[in-house]
């Protein structure tokens, strides 16, 4: 069955785009991660205008990242005044990013920033990914066991707008978890993805939040800066496609909830594993698309 | 079966005359209709057949373009930076056609001189682009091919000519595939009629391919008033991210 997305103005097989959600969903029932990484360059790659992916990606991060949140606050697991503070840097972040994502358009690069940065973001995230679970799964301890960065004291100690976060029993500089919020805004405006994979170390090691805070708390974040990019690309470029949104959403939602199940039964190496292969995979296609001679060197584009 | 058909396309063909031309029909070389002169795009599109029917009372040959909506085009080229292929050089060109499509009654070398082609933009080798700057003509001719095939493997402009066919020797018929990705916007079809390499007749008719019903209707709304499209698009995640917690809780 093929279904017309009114904003990319194309026809695209619905069952396709269903399945999409469905491993997106899956990935984030299983792992915890948005999947984004995942759907952006699946619908680039299924002739999706790059602007209209990316777009449209917010809304599904919002809806992956409901859930989640809703889960984690009934729990008591989120730090609300972090979270309100890295959405500060969060979106300014989304700003930056889609002032940079008009620039990088106008110059015709947006499709190799969006390639070169899925190589190196997930290249290193995942290489990083297997190398741990392979260690663990050989039963040998894990070298890094939580321990700050050893600069992080001093240096993040001088830093100016020093703050109380009774919930994650922390004082630190205000401008630290900002700044990391910043970094999650411009990876959601400039790749669609919620960049928990990167917030969630950080949090951990740069930060020092207690680990049980941390995945409510970057849930939060990707949720709220989700949203607000979506809002921006649907006001400033008019690139958020409501039919894409809505089938990959319903495929999001039976896939999470598979997920979840799948998840009570698996192992985490071996699943850390399995996800570790498939960022590479993604990661290795898209790098073969810069190394490689396209077929058809010439693009035509109507501005 | 046969005369069914053919009543069917002569009704259709009436109906075409009467609606396009109702004063000068009589006096025509050459008369042409469409089946359907608009092409609506809803939620279940996935392409479309243009289909004109014509009758010439003078010998000749046909050919009949499909052209449109003309916007600026940016054509880039990519080149190896360091080993990585990296879009460089751009040259921009004004009123191109976004879709262009045509059908021939013989072929393209036999039909008319290519100074006759190019002037009426007939076939691919005869569409000419006005490139924004100056430019060495070389490379314009190499983007212009490169756009030309940037935009045949988005299947908007064709590999090779339609053909015509001929239902009796006057009577004939095109017709011309759209695919599910085709702009929307004002296109024109251009039906010739050629004698010894001259156009002795020219016909045009506009054709309308706009989104219509639901899809129409998100497209305005996107664009209308994009803010509350945005927050309409949220409340639908937060529901469906809701809904999903409320089925998954197992407590």
């Amino acid at each position: 069955m093929d279904i017309y997305l009114p904003i990319a103005e194309m026809t695209v097989p619905v069952q396709s785009i269903l399945a999409l959600g469905l491993a997106v969903g899956f990935l984030s029932g299983v792992f915890g991660v948005g999947g984004g990484f995942l759907a952006t360059p699946f619908l680039i790659f299924m002739g999706v205008p790059p602007a209209v992916a990316v777009g449209t990606q917010g809304a599904q991060l919002v809806a992956a990242s409901v859930a989640g949140v809703l889960g984690h606050w009934r729990r008591g697991n989120v730090d609300f005044r972090m979270g309100g503070v890295m959405l500060a840097g969060g979106a300014l972040g989304s700003m930056a990013g889609i002032g940079i994502f008009h620039l990088l358009r106008h110059f015709g690069q947006i499709d190799l920033a969006i390639a070169v940065l899925y190589v190196v973001l997930l290249g290193s995230i995942g290489s990083m990914m297997l190398a741990e679970s392979m260690a663990s799964l050989m039963k040998k301890p894990s070298s890094q066991e939580n321990t700050p960065l050893a600069a992080r004291g001093r240096f993040l100690r001088r830093l100016p707008l020093q703050m109380r976060f009774p919930r994650s029993k922390l004082y630190v500089s205000a401008l630290v978890p900002a700044g990391i919020g910043f970094i999650g805004g411009l990876l959601v405006s400039i790749m669609g993805i919620g960049g928990g994979f990167l917030l969630v170390p950080a949090m951990i090691y740069i930060l020092g939040m207690p680990t049980l805070l941390v995945a409510g708390t970057s849930l939060f974040q990707i949720m709220l800066t989700g949203a607000l990019s979506t809002l921006m690309h649907a006001q400033m470029n008019q690139t958020v496609d409501f039919v894409l949104a809505a089938v990959l959403i319903l495929g999001g939602v039976v896939g999470a909830q598979m997920g979840v199940l799948v998840s009570r039964r698996i192992r985490g190496a071996q699943a850390r594993i399995a996800l570790a292969m498939l960022v590479l995979i993604v990661s290795i296609q898209l790098a073969g698309q810069l190394l490689v001679r396209p077929l058809e060197i010439y693009t035509a584009v109507s501005p | 079966m046969m005369f069914v058909r053919g009543l069917v396309v002569l009704l259709i063909l009436l109906f075409a005359l009467l609606e396009s031309f109702p004063v000068r029909a009589a006096q025509d070389d050459l008369t042409v209709g469409l089946a359907a002169d608009r092409v609506d795009i809803s939620t279940g599109f996935s392409g479309a057949k243009i289909v004109l029917f014509g009758v010439k009372s003078k010998p000749g040959d046909l050919a009949v373009v499909v052209s449109g909506p003309e916007r600026e085009m940016r054509v880039r080229r990519k080149e190896s930076v360091g080993g990585l292929w990296i879009n460089r050089r751009a040259m921009m060109f004004h009123s191109v056609p976004v879709y262009y499509d045509y059908a021939l009654s013989r072929s393209e070398s036999d039909i008319a001189p290519l100074d006759v082609r190019r002037e009426n933009r007939i076939g691919l080798n005869a569409l000419g682009f006005d490139p924004e700057t100056n430019e060495d003509p070389d490379d314009i001719g190499k983007f212009q091919e490169g756009l030309i095939r940037s935009q045949q493997i988005a299947g908007l402009y064709p590999l090779a000519p339609k053909s015509i066919v001929f239902l009796n020797d006057g009577f004939f018929r095109a017709s011309l595939d759209v695919p599910s990705n085709v702009p929307t916007g004002e296109y024109t079809i251009r039906t010739f009629l050629i004698r010894d390499g001259r156009i002795a007749e020219m016909r045009a008719i506009p054709l309308r391919i706009a989104q219509v019903g639901l899809s129409a209707r998100i497209y305005l709304f996107a664009h209308e008033n994009g803010l509350l499209y945005g927050l309409s698009t949220i409340l639908l995640a937060i529901m469906a991210g809701f809904g999903a917690h409320i089925f998954l809780r197992r407590d």
